[in-house]
């Protein structure tokens, strides 16, 4: 199947495209003029990095800073807001009814070293983007050698690419590192998220191109009995956050179509499992789609322990009545609440991040026993 | 193989993971006594790179997955043994200069 077919070029450019409207407000105790300097209106690229913000802001709050060196950092309602995520992630993850503009706090001073790594430089966001874009080649291929070969030029340009937007410059790189597209008809791997020296011989068995897509999910529980988003108390500390790095495992199966709610079912299957699936709310209009796909009776947990969270949810699912376990409430990948019966490798093609990672944001509602306190 | 992963469930095990992570040294970074050492599965890449840290008194320090990549601090060690492990084990590289660029 030809390659246009499976990706849109339209999808492509919206990714591209998409952008948060910032208004950032510099932090009251770096204010040392009267009156205090308004807040900047930024358009932040979705597939951006804060950072990259920073020499528009800089001469924009230049007069008021008091003396020092800078660290520039972000928050969100008293949130450190980690720089490596793009922003539009966070946008997505902390913003859990989008607010318009998002409003941001920066600073220029007194940098929370515990919680944030900080950020230098554009060097350090261009490091940390093309070692997240180097792990994705790895899950894909089994080494990154495709990413290492770019010479420093193409290396240079393709992050060029990405801070300036520029989606040609970007694909013509890209397109050499051979890690997609992926077919439509691909389906799951039974036994997904062994050890990868498993795939290794599965590969060499050859009778099906097994392949791996690279996801980062980002789990966020919001307490029941909330009437709308707007309610939902910010997030006040990553770790009620849980950050999850897991594949979905694929391979080629004519006429089958795997679809994401399959394949989310195999990432979380501590919250996407059967019983809470079918009968809950968000998910109840999509009744019509089958899901033509291996069943899960034989999936083995991969990694059991993600973190103490989800460990301990899985625990008090384990020993309490079916409906108290955790629903899933809303996911979103590239701001985009998506029907679940759209096919995985659509979202795969089109939704993933420069990186070569889904980002995918998932709203689970327990009730608020279940809330663990932290 | 899968049967000997250290989050296998068959085997009747808790769900509790402890990940073996060997330690290799690159360029002229020092070489540790000990090379191997466990760490929990749900512990952050973050602690290992502390942990070098502490051991080889240095700030600046690049630590890879597998001679490749340089992994979020934020990635928990299970993803990763689960993603990039091999033999039992996730083999760490680190360095006092970049490596891999």
């Amino acid at each position: 199947m030809a390659t246009t077919e499976l990706c849109s070029e339209e999808a492509l450019r919206f990714i591209w495209g998409g952008a948060i409207p910032l208004q950032i407000h510099l932090h009251e105790s770096e204010v040392t003029t009267l009156p205090p300097p308004p807040p900047a209106l930024i358009l932040g690229p979705r597939i951006g990095y804060l950072p990259l913000l920073v020499p528009l802001l800089k001469p924009y709050f230049s007069s008021t800073l008091p003396p020092g060196v800078d660290t520039v950092w972000f928050d969100y309602k008293g949130l450190p807001l980690k720089w490596n995520i793009p922003t539009g992630v966070l946008f997505d993850l902390l913003c859990a009814e989008p607010e318009r503009p998002w409003n941001l706090t920066v600073h220029f001073r007194g940098h929370p070293g515990e919680t944030l790594i900080p950020c230098e430089s554009e060097d350090n966001v261009k490091w940390s983007f093309i070692n997240a874009l180097k792990e994705a080649a790895y899950v894909i291929n089994g080494n990154c050698k495709n990413v290492m070969n770019l010479s420093q030029a193409d290396q240079f340009e393709l992050w060029q690419s990405l801070m300036k937007g520029n989606v040609e410059a970007y694909q013509r790189i890209a397109s050499r590192l051979k890690l997609g597209p992926i077919g439509e008809d691909c389906t799951l791997k039974t036994g997904a998220g062994q050890p990868r020296q498993a795939l290794g011989e599965a590969d060499t068995a050859g009778s099906s191109r097994v392949g791996r897509i690279p996801v980062r999910l980002y789990v966020r529980n919001i307490i029941q009995d909330l009437d709308d988003f707007d309610e939902a108390t910010a997030v006040d500390s990553w770790d009620s956050i849980s950050y999850i790095n897991r594949p979905v495992e694929i391979h080629k199966h004519e006429g089958h179509l795997l679809t994401l709610r399959t394949a989310l079912k195999a990432l979380l299957p501590e919250i996407f499992d059967d019983e809470t699936m079918p009968d809950n709310q968000i998910f109840s209009k999509e009744e019509g789609c089958q899901v033509t796909n291996p069943s899960f009776e034989d999936y083995e947990t991969p990694n059991s322990l993600r973190n103490v969270e989800t460990e301990e949810a899985s625990i008090i699912s384990d020993s309490v009545v079916l409906s108290k376990k955790p629903k899933v409430k809303l996911i979103r990948i590239q701001g985009i609440e998506l029907d679940l019966s759209i096919p995985f490798f659509w979202v795969v093609n089109n939704l993933m991040n420069p990186d070569y990672f889904i980002h995918i944001c998932v709203f689970t509602e327990a009730s608020p026993s279940q809330v663990l306190v932290r | 193989m899968a049967a000997e992963s250290p989050t296998s469930e068959r085997k009747g095990e808790k769900r509790k993971a402890e990940v073996v992570v060997h330690l290799r040294a690159t360029g002229d970074a020092p070489i540790l006594k000990q090379a191997k050492f466990k760490i929990a599965g749900s512990d952050k890449f973050l602690k290992v790179i502390e942990f070098l840290r502490r051991q080889l008194h240095r700030d600046t320090l690049f630590v890879y997955v597998n001679s490749a990549f340089s992994p979020s601090p934020d990635e928990l060690v299970i993803d990763l043994y689960n993603n990039f492990g091999f033999d039992g084990k996730l083999v760490v590289n680190y360095a006092c200069s970049m490596a891999w660029g």
